[in-house]
């Protein structure tokens, strides 16, 4: 029956939407509320003059004077590594779509009840994207209590367009884990590529930011992270077109997750 | 009214090979097996022999190398979603979701289902003695064997696919599963079930497939398999025995005699044994089954009489 497994999926797992989403809102409402002064942050942007490139790149962070700006202090305090947190669930979320419950044994019993495979790949990612989507908004709404008793003008639209332009990502990190782990039936084996992805694109990011004209700026294009790019959306708004091609992604990865897992034995 | 001549699952050379790095490993070989409407069907087999893969063949869990199977009149490759809405299923190994209760995951098959007589699941909670409150993950194995039996039984499927449905039951409850089973029989629905204990297949089905190998070598009649079967008899007499005193009893066999204590191999029944033996202070008898590979070797001698490749099965039913 249709629904029946996406309903089940978030049933089984709404209680993440809490801990994921207070977790993270915690930390942002943390980094809003250390926003106190606006000397204070011209003070670190000065301090991080003295910090190496590439250090800073690894928390997104392109141009130091963006630090001096509440939006740029966020950019780098809160949404320059939460992706990477979320990565996490990503990972356990993705896994959880036929992964898990194949190496489990428990597909068998679900595969043989009338539904098409199809329909179980599409519900359950969904469900989690659903989860995804949720633990986004939870956690802007602690960045947001952060943001409101902060005594600095922080442009709301700005932090919620920073919030926005994760759920891409984060959908894709979901949709290639689900992808590798119903190609690869071993849990090992998806579990060791999606983590290579999701790291790979990261260090490959930051060390193309850093280090322009090498190899690592070549790939750059390759690495989800430069679509992701967290300081230009709070600098200067969404742009629709990573989100378009970060979309379009997985949506090309749903699709091969259900052509893949349609044409193969499961539990063997 | 059940129509017995209707076959409800037929498999065409059905083959699966399966591949283990660069080896092929054969795990169904050619299978062509007819089970009727109405009739329970043991499928029979050491382990190891092919059974969990015909049945995962069947519901379509894994794609044949060749071959097909057709059930309930349905393709199991091409229309099995409509095929398992009409089927109810065990799996040898049960595995579900710990962290939700029983009655969680009976709900969920449910809603999957679609039709489930709610009168008839508490029926079989009750008969089952299953307490669907608890987490999955507090069962106890033989409790989680009856969470699958009711998962498999509760829609009332015109088949039952069971694969190894008794493995961690008490002996309460195989009786209970034997009387569902033979209930399931009588309202004209067919049971397929894998064992690789012979008395329990004995003990409610109609006809069995022997398979060996991923060879089908054989389907019989219980009846026929019943006449091969045989026990494993220790007696332990008060006195030294004459060694002569059992030897040429009709359905003795392989006697061997240690002093006081002797062991034969017992076809029929157990009276002209103690027949023989009145005269003698019998201190202890005891009896052991024998096993799969011992009937089979008995009936089909060393796989000399069983059924070749590319021969027809041979069927007594």
């Amino acid at each position: 029956m249709a629904g029946v497994t996406f309903v089940h999926t978030v049933r089984r797992n709404w209680r993440q939407i809490l801990y994921w989403g207070i977790g993270i809102g915690l930390l942002g409402m943390y980094v809003a509320i250390i926003v106190q002064d606006a000397d204070i942050l011209k003070q670190y942007a000065e301090l991080a003059k003295s910090f190496p490139p590439a250090l800073l790149q690894m928390f997104g962070m392109n141009d130091v004077a963006t630090l001096a700006t509440p939006e740029g202090f966020i950019s780098f305090g809160f949404y320059g590594y939460t992706l990477l947190v979320l990565a996490v669930y990503a990972v356990m979320a993705g896994m959880s779509v036929t992964a898990n419950e194949e190496d489990d044994g428990i597909l068998d019993v679900v595969l043989a009840l009338p539904i098409p495979r199809w329909r179980v790949v599409i519900e359950r990612f969904f469900a989690y994207a659903l989860i995804a989507i949720l633990i986004v908004v939870v956690a802007f709404g602690g960045l947001w209590v952060g943001i409101l008793s902060s005594p600095l003008e922080i442009n709301t639209t700005r932090m919620m367009e920073g919030s926005i332009n994760m759920i891409p990502s984060f959908l894709l990190m979901i949709a290639f884990t689900m992808f590798v782990g119903a190609v690869a039936r071993r849990k090992a084996t998806a579990l060791a590529a999606a983590a290579i992805f999701i790291v790979g694109s990261y260090f490959i990011n930051f060390l193309g930011a850093s280090a322009s004209g090498s190899l690592a700026d070549t790939l750059q294009a390759v690495s989800f992270f430069s679509y992701y790019n967290s300081e230009d959306v709070l600098l200067n708004g969404l742009n629709i077109g990573n989100m378009v091609l970060l979309l379009g992604v997985t949506a090309a990865l749903v699709v091969g997750t259900v052509w893949s897992f349609n044409r193969r034995d499961v539990g063997v | 009214m059940a129509n017995h001549n209707t076959p409800v699952i037929q498999t065409e050379n059905l083959s699966k090979v399966y591949r283990a790095g660069k080896r092929d490993i054969l795990a169904l070989s050619n299978l062509t097996l007819s089970v009727r409407q109405g009739e329970i069907f043991g499928y029979l087999g050491p382990n190891g022999a092919g059974k969990t893969t015909t049945i995962r063949l069947m519901l379509d869990l894994i794609r044949p190398t060749s071959g097909s199977a057709t059930i309930l009149g349905l393709d199991a490759r091409r229309d099995s979603v409509e095929l398992h809405r009409r089927v109810g299923f065990l799996p040898g190994e049960l595995s579900l979701w710990k962290s939700l209760t029983g009655q969680q995951v009976i709900e969920y098959v449910a809603r999957l289902r679609g039709g489930v007589d709610w009168k008839y699941v508490q029926e079989l909670t009750e008969r089952l003695q299953f307490d669907p409150t608890l987490r999955v993950r507090s069962y106890s194995s033989g409790n989680r064997r009856k969470l699958g039996l009711l998962l498999a039984l509760m829609n009332k499927a015109e088949l039952l696919i069971l694969d190894e449905p008794t493995n961690g039951l008490d002996p309460l409850m195989q009786q209970i599963f034997n009387d569902l089973m033979r209930e399931v029989r009588a309202e004209g629905r067919t049971v397929f079930l894998s064992s690789h204990i012979l008395s329990e297949v004995q003990s409610i089905c109609d006809r069995v497939g022997i398979l060996r190998g991923g060879r089908l070598q054989a389907v019989e009649t219980v009846a026929a398999l019943r006449h091969a079967d045989f026990r494993w008899v220790t007696l332990h007499l008060r006195e030294a025995a004459n060694p002569h005193l059992l030897a040429e009893l009709p359905g003795v066999t392989d006697l061997t005699v240690d002093g006081s204590i002797l062991k034969l191999r017992l076809r029929g029944d157990f009276n002209p044994l103690l027949q023989a033996l009145s005269g003698h202070y019998v201190v202890d008898i005891k009896t052991e089954e024998a096993s799969l590979e011992e009937i089979f070797l008995s009936y089909y001698g060393n796989g000399s009489n069983a059924h070749k490749e590319g021969e027809p099965v041979k069927e007594m039913a």
